[in-house]
C-alpha cells in the first residue's frame, strides 16, 4: 500500500475512530453525572467482551449477524439506496430457513443445510425485491415501503408459529405441535443446522466464516467488477449513470434484492447456527443495529467487519458490566446512539477536532442523496 | 499543521477529562462497599441471582414480585445485596443466557428467572449446571429436571373468580377484557378463565375478550391500545373491564377510571398483583384484581433450599385468587363476597373445575 492510500485509508477511519471515542467520553459523563463509576463500568465491558474465551466467543457471536446486516444497509447505501427493511428481510429468511429445516427430514446434511440457508438468502432477497420495484415502477419511496415491510414480516412471522390460544383458531404452519400452548417452531433437523466450531459452552458456529467471507465477497463486487461500479455510480449520481448507458432501474432492484438476500442471510445463519428454532421473541434489533453498522464502517465492506466486531463487543460487554458495576445496560444503547449521532453527522466530529474534509469527495456516498426526488 | 496540534491538544483535554471524572466517582463509590464487606458475617453460602425479563426491575409487575421474594428470602438470612444477593435487567430477549451465564460464572447458586421467555435459557442452564438451584416463574416444566422449578399459577382459576366477580357486579349484562397477547400462554388463562368464571354465573352474559394484536415485544407496553380498546368496550355497554396484559392492561385501568360513572357503574379488575398498592391511579374504579401471589411462592421455594438445600423439582403451584376490595370492601354485598368464597374453596377442593384447557 503506497502513501496515499494510507493516508485516504487513515482519513476514512478518522471520523469513525473519533465519533466512538466521542460516544464513549459523553456516555462516561452520563453515568459520572448520574453518579455511576465509568471506570468500572467500561472495565465491565472489556471484561465481557475481551476479558475470557467465553467473552471473546460472546462477541463473535454477536458480531456475525451484525455483519451481514451490516452489508445488507451499506450495499443498498453505495447505490443510494436506504434499506430500513434489513429487520424485516432478516424476519423472512429466518421463517424461511426454518421451515425448510424443519421439514425435510432424512436429507444428508450437505443438501439440507445449503437448502436452508438458500431459502432464508430467498425470502430475504424476496422482501427485499418488493420495495425495489415498487421504487421503480411506482416511484415508492424504498424508506416508507421497508419501514411497513418490517411490519408486515414480523406479524407474517408471528402468525406463522401461532399456537391458537384455546379459543380454537387455526394454529400457524409452523407451530410446534408439542409446545401446548407456546408459540414456536419446532428445533430444526440436526441435518440443516450450521455446524459448532467451537461447541457449548462457547456455541461459535460456522456463520462467522461464512460472513466473512461474504463481507469480501461484497468488497470484491463493490470495487472489482463491472456491476460494483454501475452500483456506485448510480448511487453517486443517478442522471449521469443513466448519461452513461447503466441500467438504473435495473441496478436499484438488483441492489435491494441483494440487500434483502444478505439481511435474509444474517436470519438464516442466526437460525441455524445459534437458535434452532424461531419463537416471536426473537424478532430482536439486529436489523435496524445493521444500519449503525454500516454508517460506522463508512458503507465499506471491510469497514462493516469492524464495525460489527465493535457493536458486537459492546453488546456481548453489557451484560458482564451491568453485574459487576450496576449500571444499567440502556448506556450501552445511548452509546450505540451516539455513534450514530456523530458519524451521520461527521461534520459535528470534524468541527471538534478540526479536521479537514477528506480531499477526494467523489468517492463519499450521499447518505440522502434521494430524498424527496426520483 | 496548526489543526493537527489543535486536534491533538483536544483529544488530551477530553482524556484528562475522562480520567478525572473516573477518579472522583470511584472514590464515593468504594466507600460503601467496603464498610458491609467489613461487618457482614458469613451466615449463609447461599447467592441469590435474579434475571428479569425485558424491562425492569421495579415494574411494579412480574419483575418486581419476584424481586421482592429474593429481598425477602435474602434479608431473613441475613445477605448482603450485591454480594449475596443482586440482579440483572434483561434488555433484548436474546441475552437470556448471557444474562444467566454471569451468575454461574460468579458462583451464584440460585438463580430466579422471571417470566415465561426466559424457560428455554433456563433449562438449558440448569442441565449444564446441575449443583445450581433454578427457580422459573411462569416457566410450566413438560420435563422434570432435578435442580429446576417452574413456578407456575393456577391463572384460569384466578381469571375465574374475577369473572365472577365481575358477573355479579354487571348491570348491563355486558363484560370485557383488555389483554396482552395471546401468544403467551398465562394470558390466555386469564381471559379464558374470566369468560368462564362470568358464564358460570351468568351463561347469558356478553363478554368481550380483546386481546392485543401485536408481537409479543409490543402486547405488553402499549397503554394506549388498552385505554382506546376500553373505551370501545365502555361504548358497546361493558361495566365491567378486566386489564390483563402489563402496561397494556394498565391503559385500560386507567381509561376506566376516568370515564363517567367510575366506580358507581363500571368497574375495572386488575391483575398479576394487587394493583390497588402499584396503580393508584386505578383507585376510582378497581374493585379487586386477579393475582398471583409470586412473592410468597419464591420466599418459600428459596427457604426449602436454603434450609434443607432440597431443590424443588418439576413444577410448583404458587398461589392464585382475588385481591382484597380495599376501598369498595364497603359496597360489594355480603352475598357476591360469600359466592367468591364459595367458588374459591370449590376450585381449591376441585370439586368445582374452571373448564380451562378442556
Amino acid at each position: 500500500m503506497n502513501r496515499s492510500a494510507l493516508r485516504r485509508t487513515g482519513q476514512l477511519l478518522l471520523v469513525p475512530i473519533l465519533a466512538v471515542c466521542s460516544a464513549l467520553l459523553v456516555g462516561a459523563a452520563i453515568m459520572w453525572l448520574f453518579g455511576d463509576n465509568p471506570v468500572a463500568a467500561y472495565y465491565g465491558l472489556w471484561e465481557g467482551a475481551f476479558g475470557s474465551p467465553r467473552a471473546w466467543s460472546t462477541t463473535i457471536r454477536k458480531m456475525t449477524p451484525l455483519m451481514l446486516t451490516g452489508l445488507s444497509v451499506a450495499i443498498a447505501f453505495k447505490a443510494g439506496l436506504f434499506n430500513i427493511g434489513a429487520s424485516g428481510q432478516f424476519i423472512m429468511g429466518t421463517v424461511c430457513s426454518v421451515a425448510v429445516g424443519v421439514n425435510f427430514a432424512g436429507l444428508p446434511s450437505v443438501v439440507h443445510l445449503p437448502l436452508a440457508l438458500l431459502a432464508g438468502v430467498a425470502g430475504g432477497l424476496f422482501w427485499g425485491a418488493i420495495p425495489g420495484l415498487l421504487k421503480v415502477f411506482t416511484g415508492a419511496h424504498e424508506v416508507i415501503v421497508t419501514i411497513m415491510l418490517n411490519y408486515i414480516a414480523s406479524l407474517f412471522a408471528a402468525w406463522t408459529v401461532y399456537a391458537g390460544g384455546t379459543q380454537g383458531q387455526t394454529p400457524g404452519p409452523l407451530w410446534d405441535s408439542t409446545a401446548g400452548a407456546i408459540s414456536r417452531t419446532p428445533e430444526v433437523f440436526v441435518s440443516a443446522r450450521l455446524p459448532w466450531i467451537v461447541a457449548e459452552p462457547y456455541r461459535v458456529h460456522w456463520g462467522v466464516v461464512i460472513a466473512l467471507l461474504v463481507a469480501l465477497l461484497s468488497w470484491w463486487i463493490i470495487f472489482k467488477t463491472t456491476l460494483g461500479f454501475s452500483l456506485r455510480t448510480v448511487g453517486t449520481n443517478a442522471k449521469a449513470a443513466r448519461y452513461a448507458g447503466m441500467h438504473v432501474h435495473g441496478i436499484t432492484i438488483l441492489t435491494m434484492m441483494v440487500a434483502g438476500g444478505l439481511a435474509g442471510l444474517a436470519g438464516a445463519i442466526e437460525t441455524l447456527g445459534l437458535n434452532h428454532r424461531f419463537a416471536p421473541e426473537f424478532t430482536g434489533g439486529v436489523g435496524f443495529d445493521g444500519i449503525t453498522v454500516a454508517l460506522l464502517g463508512q458503507t465499506h465492506p471491510l469497514g462493516v467487519i469492524l464495525s460489527a466486531f465493535l457493536l458486537g463487543a459492546l453488546d456481548a460487554g453489557s451484560a458482564r458490566m451491568q453485574f459487576s458495576s450496576g449500571v444499567s445496560v440502556d448506556i450501552i444503547q445511548v452509546i450505540q446512539a451516539l455513534v450514530l449521532a456523530f458519524v451521520a453527522a461527521p461534520m459535528i466530529i470534524r468541527q471538534l477536532y478540526r479536521i479537514r474534509k477528506p480531499s477526494d469527495q467523489a468517492e463519499s456516498t450521499l447518505f440522502s442523496s434521494r430524498w424527496g426526488r426520483s | 499543521m496548526q489543526t493537527k496540534q489543535h486536534s491533538i491538544l483536544l483529544s488530551l483535554a477530553l482524556l484528562a477529562a475522562l480520567i478525572l471524572s473516573a477518579c472522583t466517582a470511584a472514590a464515593p463509590a468504594a466507600a460503601p462497599t467496603a464498610v458491609p464487606q467489613a461487618t457482614a458475617a458469613p451466615t449463609s453460602s447461599v447467592k441469590i441471582g435474579l434475571v428479569t425479563d425485558v424491562g425492569r426491575v421495579n415494574d411494579r409487575s412480574f419483575n418486581q414480585s419476584a424481586w421482592e421474594g429474593v429481598v425477602q428470602a435474602a434479608t431473613a438470612l441475613g445477605l448482603q445485596e450485591g454480594d449475596g444477593y443482586k440482579y440483572i435487567e434483561t434488555q433484548d430477549s436474546k441475552d437470556y443466557a448471557d444474562n444467566i451465564q454471569q451468575f454461574i460464572d460468579a458462583d451464584f447458586n440460585v438463580i430466579v428467572t422471571v417470566g415465561f421467555a426466559l424457560g428455554e435459557a433456563t433449562i438449558a442452564a440448569a442441565k449444564a449446571n446441575p449443583e445450581i438451584y433454578f427457580i422459573g416463574v411462569d416457566q410450566f416444566q413438560g420435563e422434570t429436571l432435578p435442580n429446576l422449578t417452574g413456578l407456575v399459577f393456577y391463572e384460569d382459576r384466578s381469571g375465574f373468580l374475577a369473572g365472577a366477580l365481575a358477573a355479579q357486579l354487571s348491570k348491563t349484562g355486558t363484560i370485557a377484557s383488555v389483554l396482552g397477547t395471546d401468544l403467551v400462554p398465562p394470558v390466555v388463562a386469564f381471559g379464558q378463565g374470566f369468560e368462564l368464571g362470568a358464564k358460570y354465573i351468568n351463561p347469558n352474559i356478553q363478554v368481550i375478550s380483546t386481546y392485543h394484536p401485536g408481537e409479543i415485544s409490543q402486547a405488553f407496553t402499549d397503554p394506549e391500545w388498552g385505554a382506546a380498546t376500553a373505551k370501545q368496550a365502555l361504548d358497546q355497554g361493558a361495566d365491567v373491564i378486566f386489564g390483563a396484559g402489563g402496561i397494556t392492561g394498565n391503559g385500560a385501568l386507567q381509561e376506566v377510571a376516568t370515564a363517567p360513572g367510575a366506580g358507581t357503574d363500571v368497574f375495572c379488575i386488575g391483575v398479576d398483583t394487587d394493583q390497588w398498592e402499584t396503580l393508584p391511579a386505578a383507585h376510582p374504579c378497581l374493585v379487586s384484581s386477579a393475582m398471583k401471589l409470586i412473592t410468597p411462592a419464591v420466599v418459600e421455594l428459596i427457604n426449602t433450599y436454603s434450609a434443607d438445600s432440597k431443590m424443588t423439582a418439576g413444577n410448583y403451584f404458587g398461589g392464585a385468587g382475588l385481591a382484597p376490595f380495599h376501598d369498595f370492601d364497603a359496597k360489594i354485598p355480603q352475598e357476591v363476597k360469600d359466592k367468591l368464597k364459595e367458588i374459591a374453596t370449590a376450585l381449591e377442593s376441585g370439586s368445582l373445575a374452571t373448564g380451562y384447557g378442556q
